[in-house]
């Protein structure tokens, strides 16, 4: 994770995508409210304006060829609200006012449907006012009869104030609160990966590194895969921390009995002389050569298990290798009394020549050491369609097929202690640089001795 | 003193047996367990070294065989491992010492000291006999502070006598406890370590006496 790029925390991140949308919300919800309000108070005062409207229409009658109307105290009393607001009214027959205020805007009666109340807003004496408006149809009378009735906006504005204000504090009250519940909730419902992250602290803190399932209790379902996952990985790590922890130990291991033979031979060599000392260096002269061929493999396997992991695969001569581990090893087994013999054609395989030297370098120095004076190691190449192979036979006294299954593995050694003194990692490196180059390696089938052949498949290509 | 050295490693056990002989004890030395257990009942071992990590049956089921057969002999256990629980392991199976490899010389032979002193009853390193005086950590003796020039194997037959001074030793257990058993041993040989010794101890130190057919007696006081 890249430290420069600050990723916000999961609490202001939910705050964000929380709070942001849930203001949207109130916004939107506040630009609806208010048209709607303004909607429900005009209907509702035009309803009563149009009441009023109604009550006075009502009363104009036509007698003797005249018009004539019964204002009703009723009509203004229904008008009559907390605000004081005016009302105006008139009534005109064509262009002649009955009765009320002259100046008040008068409509064209052409748009005006007969007995359709019509509602407008305008200006009277530099107020806005509401007006509510009918045309009659009156019996002989040809000119048209317009009753008006108007009042001031102070009712509906105030009205409409508090429906507004109401809204408002509710919606205020909402983001409020889920603000501030944020908080307490997230810390709520995080609690679980707190726990989690406790589980695995405590890992931490053990000595012994601990790669069993972690222990944290019963989680929710959003974090149960994160704590699959993470028992999964430790599940991977132990695997793979396994190998070396019992390869170091074993090591160590491995390395305290000649360690002691010479701290041993150190103190003998120092308090006696001339032959005894002579014999302790040489017993401090083995036992130093012990520890560089163990410290020497070690090396060799750690490579073998580096190697060939990012090199492509590149074309080797098996004879060639082979020829060139046994000119290195000859004197070894001249001194042995041992008798090194190659056969078979060149034969190119895939492979890194490096890992195929230590191969066949490991399987001859067992062949050597493992073996008794006048014996044989004989190295074949093996050329087949099915794939090339190289054996490397001896015959010593053989491994018997029971000690065959764990003969790969590191520090096993075979026998009772009797024999020459060896690490145990030999066919452990074979075994492992085989692995890097896709080869296998077995034990032959033979009635005498032990012959252990590499096999590399034939490639797709 | 006579100690039974069980150890694989051919090279180690050559070490530890080269170090404990030049200390004047006679050494035996096994490979296995199982070669363990057959010889350590037949010969009057004052001490056992025995390696933890042995092929074949390992050191804690060969302890734990001699303890069920009621064998006594102090074990001191050698392990290369730095388990606590090995060390725990072989002190309750019946170890009465361990080290660890890879150790300093100079501790296991103060260690097999110790043991073979326990062993004789006597955890004193200083042993007096009258006027003489045997310092069984540095192997050094004299009487009455004359120092006496003792070969390894007189100074083994004087340190076998004196810790029971006063008793008859049986000559089988003397040649028991002085000669490893693939050590030529000469019919008379205990006789002429005897006899070299009663000229070193002369005139003022304590006479050894033999008990015709039977052994061999130091005088106490």
């Amino acid at each position: 994770m890249p430290a420069e790029t600050r990723t916000p925390a999961l609490r202001t991140r939910l705050l964000v995508a929380v709070l942001g949308p849930l203001l949207a919300a109130a916004i939107l919800i506040g630009v609806v409210g208010a048209t709607l309000i303004a909607d429900v108070v005009r209907r509702t005062n035009d309803r009563v304006l149009g009441g009023a409207l109604g009550a006075i229409a009502e009363t104009v009658q036509v007698e003797r060829g005249e018009v004539t109307l019964d204002l009703p105290s009723a009509a203004f009393g229904m008008l009559e609200n907390t605000e004081r607001d005016n009302v105006y009214y008139r009534v005109a027959v064509g262009p002649d006012l009955l009765t009320g205020y002259a100046d008040l805007p008068a409509p064209d009666p052409a748009t005006l449907d007969i007995d359709v109340p019509r509602y407008r807003f305008a200006r009277y004496r530099d107020q806005a006012i509401r007006i509510a408006e009918v045309r009659r149809a009156l019996p002989r009378i040809d000119k048209p009869v317009i009753v008006q009735i108007a009042e001031t906006l102070d009712n509906r504005r105030a009205l409409n104030r508090r429906l507004l204000l109401a809204l408002l504090i509710g919606e205020v009250i909402l983001v409020g609160a889920a603000a501030l519940l944020l908080r307490p909730a997230l810390g709520w419902s995080l609690r679980p990966l707190a726990r989690l992250r406790g589980a695995v602290e405590i890992r931490d803190r053990t000595a012994r590194p601990d790669f069993s399932a972690l222990d944290a209790g019963p989680l929710p379902s959003e974090l149960r895969p994160l704590a699959h996952a993470f028992d999964r990985l430790l599940a991977q790590l132990d695997i793979a921390t396994s190998g070396v922890r019992r390869f170091t130990a074993d090591a160590s291991h491995q390395m305290r009995t000649p360690l002691s033979v010479l701290k041993v031979q150190v103190a003998l060599a120092r308090r006696g002389a001339g032959h005894e000392r002579a014999e302790a260096l040489d017993e401090i002269a083995d036992a130093v050569g012990r520890l560089e061929r163990l410290v020497t493999q070690l090396l060799a396997l750690a490579r073998a298990e580096e190697a060939g992991v990012s090199a492509p695969l590149e074309a080797v001569d098996l004879r060639e290798v082979a020829a060139a581990v046994i000119t290195r090893q000859f004197v070894q087994a001249v001194e042995a009394g041992i008798e090194l013999t190659l056969e078979g054609a060149p034969c190119v395989v895939p492979g890194h020549r490096t890992l195929i030297f230590e191969i066949l370098s490991n399987l001859i120095d067992n062949g050597i050491r493992y073996n008794r004076p006048g014996g044989t190691v004989a190295v074949t190449i093996i050329a087949d369609p099915s794939g090339n192979a190289v054996s490397v036979a001896d015959d010593g006294p053989g491994i018997p097929p029971i000690d065959r299954e764990t003969a790969f593995e590191r520090f096993v050694r075979l026998g009772s202690g009797s024999g020459p003194e060896g690490s145990g990692l030999g066919l452990a490196i074979v075994r492992s640089a085989a692995a890097r180059l896709n080869a296998s390696v077995a034990f032959g089938t033979v009635e005498k001795g032990t012959t252990i052949i590499l096999h590399f498949p034939q490639s797709k290509a | 003193m006579r100690i039974l050295l069980i150890e694989d490693d051919a090279a180690l056990a050559r070490s530890i047996g080269a170090l404990l002989r030049a200390g004047g004890n006679a050494v035996d030395h096994v490979a296995t367990g199982e070669d363990a257990l057959s010889v350590v009942a037949g010969e009057p071992y004052a001490l056992v070294i025995l390696d933890v990590g042995l092929p074949g049956i390992d050191g804690f089921t060969v302890l734990e065989t001699l303890r069920r057969r009621g064998e006594r002999v102090p074990v001191l256990m050698l392990t290369a491992r730095d388990a606590l629980d090995d060390r725990v392991r072989g002190l309750d199976l019946g170890a009465d010492d361990y080290l660890r490899k890879p150790f300093e010389p100079e501790e296991l032979e103060a260690r097999v000291r110790a043991l073979g002193r326990r062993r004789g009853g006597d955890p004193l390193p200083v042993l007096s006999v009258g006027t003489l005086t045997i310092n069984r950590s540095t192997g050094d003796a004299d009487i009455a502070g004359r120092a006496l020039d003792l070969r390894r194997r007189e100074r083994a037959v004087l340190e076998a006598l004196a810790t029971r001074a006063g008793r008859v030793v049986p000559r089988e257990l003397l040649i028991g406890e002085v000669f490893g058993f693939d050590e030529p041993v000469g019919g008379n040989a205990i006789e002429v370590h005897v006899t070299r010794l009663r000229g070193k101890l002369a005139p003022d130190g304590p006479g050894i006496r033999t008990v015709r057919g039977v052994g061999y007696m130091l005088d106490a006081g």
